[in-house]
């Protein structure tokens, strides 16, 4: 039994996080763990949806990332909440409107790709600027309040469990679906190990890469729309810790960087990680550098740990 | 016909007085970020007083330029094409105080004016139009000693690591710490200056921390640790804001509800359209010491209605200044 899960790459994403949260708890003696575990699953949330969409792409196979997840959360949360208005009762249009940035984004992500052959690594960072400047362009970085139902839907709790994580949780299950019980996965894996004997094995592999693509620029836009209904409002920045957070949950998360090996319980293990590592960090009052030097070891560590136990499975 | 007019214009502008000296001149500035709602400000203070001083004939072009990447070198070059373009003075938010000085001393040799607001750089040759963030630190712990003298456990919201505005203030602040014993750093958590990565960053170390009786923060921080703050059912401590919008209309609706009273400090973006008069004035020959300061905007509990209702939705409180309050500073560092 033991052995079977230290054989599962995501368990060691696991592992650290619940370490994080128990040496939390040795410093505060016990005090706060349900409001600690609260705000990890809030925040991590936000990490795990866009997570999710950036494994799918990492999933594809080698070169294969997008880059462009900030900007797109960014733009689409910003039009989102002016289209809101801050008017009750319009959080569907919102939402609407973001997916719709989602779709173009990643619509726009894979024409580059395609059409130009211009290497995803390439194409998503110039696209990331030009949607960071049409959302500076639309708005001029003024915070617009989200509508207060909205507000209060992404800042509440269900039995307990906030709504935002409940949300990411679904979507995670929704993923988890598709990538090992559909056709779809069966492709997208296939495409990832080996992109030749996909397409002559009769895959679609060029719509594999374009549904992916979308999928990603659409989960970083529901994520941005639920950050900026979360947080108050949409800023022009609110993207940009989820570009490095983004590869680093799928990395730590146990998901092969080679692609063609997806992880999604590793996603969450990771997600949590991360928000925890920096609270614990910051609760022993470390400084920045040093915290940011453990981080750095500690992602390294747990990479290292799951990758060696693939590699003997 | 363009001269014809410019030359009109120039005459006109002789008969009005010395401001003729630098109706043919043209301002570049030379931006390393435009990412956040304070940025946004700053550009539009410049655009303001610029394309006012364009439509006046006081200078024929004042242009604005920002770096995509936030990036010293990528701003280094920019420098460099606008010596090539043949500007008379750039204005530069810089992205390091150190990595551009190669750039600016190649504009200063090239016969350019340089001045440097906000983000300053070290080389001697040009301006500096700099904020006492150390005293920015300060003061907010000078005030909260006023307010509650009793002292007790403060938490640091700091801004991006390892940028010079972040170290200087949070300098200031532990130099307030020791003038005031009775309060202790019980916590400090980075904010990057944004409300959201705050609210993230306190609401993961809230739990581990005893009573809070204040909060001193960088700007951009306050809403989002006011949030954390009220998701973990914690009483709202004292917490110094940073004149956003939000934050101030937070402020309002608390002071409405039960009284609350804070205090909130932080630049001016429209220190930009400052730096332009004062290039401007350089350019008209003014004698302008190389170092000059300007005061912080400080929001207090009677001026909150006024500034706020000036303020737009979603950015940040700010002043304009007009080319009297340049030669006023000058005169003020002379």
């Amino acid at each position: 039994m033991v052995k079977t899960l230290l054989g599962r790459s995501w368990i060691w994403s696991w592992i650290a996080a619940a370490a994080a949260f128990g040496l939390i708890m040795l410093l505060t003696q016990g005090r706060g763990a349900e409001e600690l575990a609260y705000a990890a699953l809030s925040f991590g949330a936000f990490a795990a949806i866009v997570g999710l969409g950036q494994m799918m792409v990492i999933t594809l196979g080698p070169g294969n990332v997008d880059l462009s997840i900030p900007a797109t959360m960014t733009l689409a949360a910003t039009l989102a909440l002016k289209g809101m208005g801050s008017d009750p009762g319009t959080s569907l249009l919102g939402l609407a409107i973001a997916i719709g940035v989602g779709c173009g984004a990643g619509l726009a992500n894979f024409a580059l790709i395609y059409l130009l052959r211009l290497p995803p690594i390439i194409a998503t960072l110039a696209a990331s600027l030009i949607y960071q400047s049409l959302a500076i362009w639309s708005n001029r970085g003024l915070r617009i309040k989200p509508p207060a139902d909205l507000a209060d839907f992404a800042t509440g709790r269900t039995i307990g469990i906030p709504n935002v994580a409940l949300i990411a949780l679904v979507l995670s299950v929704v993923v988890w679906i598709v990538l090992e019980r559909s056709v779809f996965g069966r492709w997208l894996l296939g495409s990832g190990q080996n992109l030749r004997a996909a397409r002559l094995a009769g895959i679609p592999t060029q719509l594999v890469r374009a549904v992916t693509y979308t999928s990603v620029a659409v989960l970083a836009a529901v994520a941005g729309y639920l950050l900026a209904s979360f947080s108050g409002g949409a800023s022009l920045n609110m993207g940009q810790e989820y570009l490095l957070s983004s590869i680093a949950v799928v990395v730590i998360g146990g998901t092969s960087i080679a692609g063609g090996n997806s992880n999604v319980p590793g996603i969450w293990g990771a997600s949590l990680f991360l928000f925890l590592v920096v609270s614990m960090l910051n609760s022993y009052g470390l400084g920045a550098g040093v915290r940011m030097l453990l981080t750095g070891l500690i992602i390294i560590g747990i990479v290292i740990a799951a990758s060696t136990r693939r590699g003997r499975a | 016909m363009k001269t014809l007019l410019l030359s009109a214009a120039a005459i006109a502008m002789a008969a009005t007085g010395a401001q003729a000296d630098t109706s043919g001149k043209r301002i570049a500035l030379s931006n390393n970020y435009a990412g956040n709602s304070w940025r946004q400000a700053m550009l539009e203070a410049w655009e303001d007083a610029g394309s006012a001083a364009v439509d006046n004939g006081i200078v024929a072009a004042a242009d604005a330029f920002t770096t995509s990447e936030n990036q010293a070198t990528e701003q280094a070059a920019q420098i460099q094409n606008m010596i090539l373009q043949g500007y008379d003075a750039i204005v530069v938010n810089a992205a390091s105080p150190t990595a551009l000085n190669g750039a600016i001393k190649e504009a200063c040799d090239a016969g350019l004016t340089v001045v440097s607001f906000d983000g300053i750089v070290t080389e001697p040759c040009a301006w500096r139009i700099a904020v006492d963030f150390n005293e920015m630190g300060r003061l907010q712990v000078e005030y909260l000693a006023q307010r509650i003298p009793e002292g007790g456990n403060l938490l640091e919201i700091r801004g991006l690591a390892g940028v010079f505005v972040d170290e200087e203030i949070s300098a200031g602040i532990q130099q307030g710490i020791e003038e005031n014993p009775q309060f202790t750093i019980s916590g400090s958590v980075h904010g990057d200056w944004a409300q959201d990565v705050a609210q993230k960053a306190v609401a993961g170390i809230l739990p581990s921390l005893p009573e809070v009786v204040g909060v001193v923060t960088q700007g951009g921080d306050g809403y989002g640790t006011a949030r954390a703050f009220d998701a973990a059912g914690r009483d709202t401590p004292l917490i110094v804001l940073g004149n956003r919008q939000d934050e101030m209309l937070w402020w309002a609706e608390q002071r409405d509800a039960n009284g609350y009273e804070t205090m909130s400090l932080s630049i001016a973006p429209g220190v930009a359209s400052l730096a332009f008069w004062v290039a401007q004035q350089i350019l008209d020959g003014a004698e302008v010491p190389k170092d000059l300061n300007v005061p912080f905007l400080t929001v207090t509990q009677d001026t909150l209605d006024d500034v706020l209702a000036e303020t737009p939705e979603g950015s940040v409180a700010s002043t304009t200044y007009e080319q009297a309050d340049a030669q006023a500073v000058i005169e003020a560092a002379e």
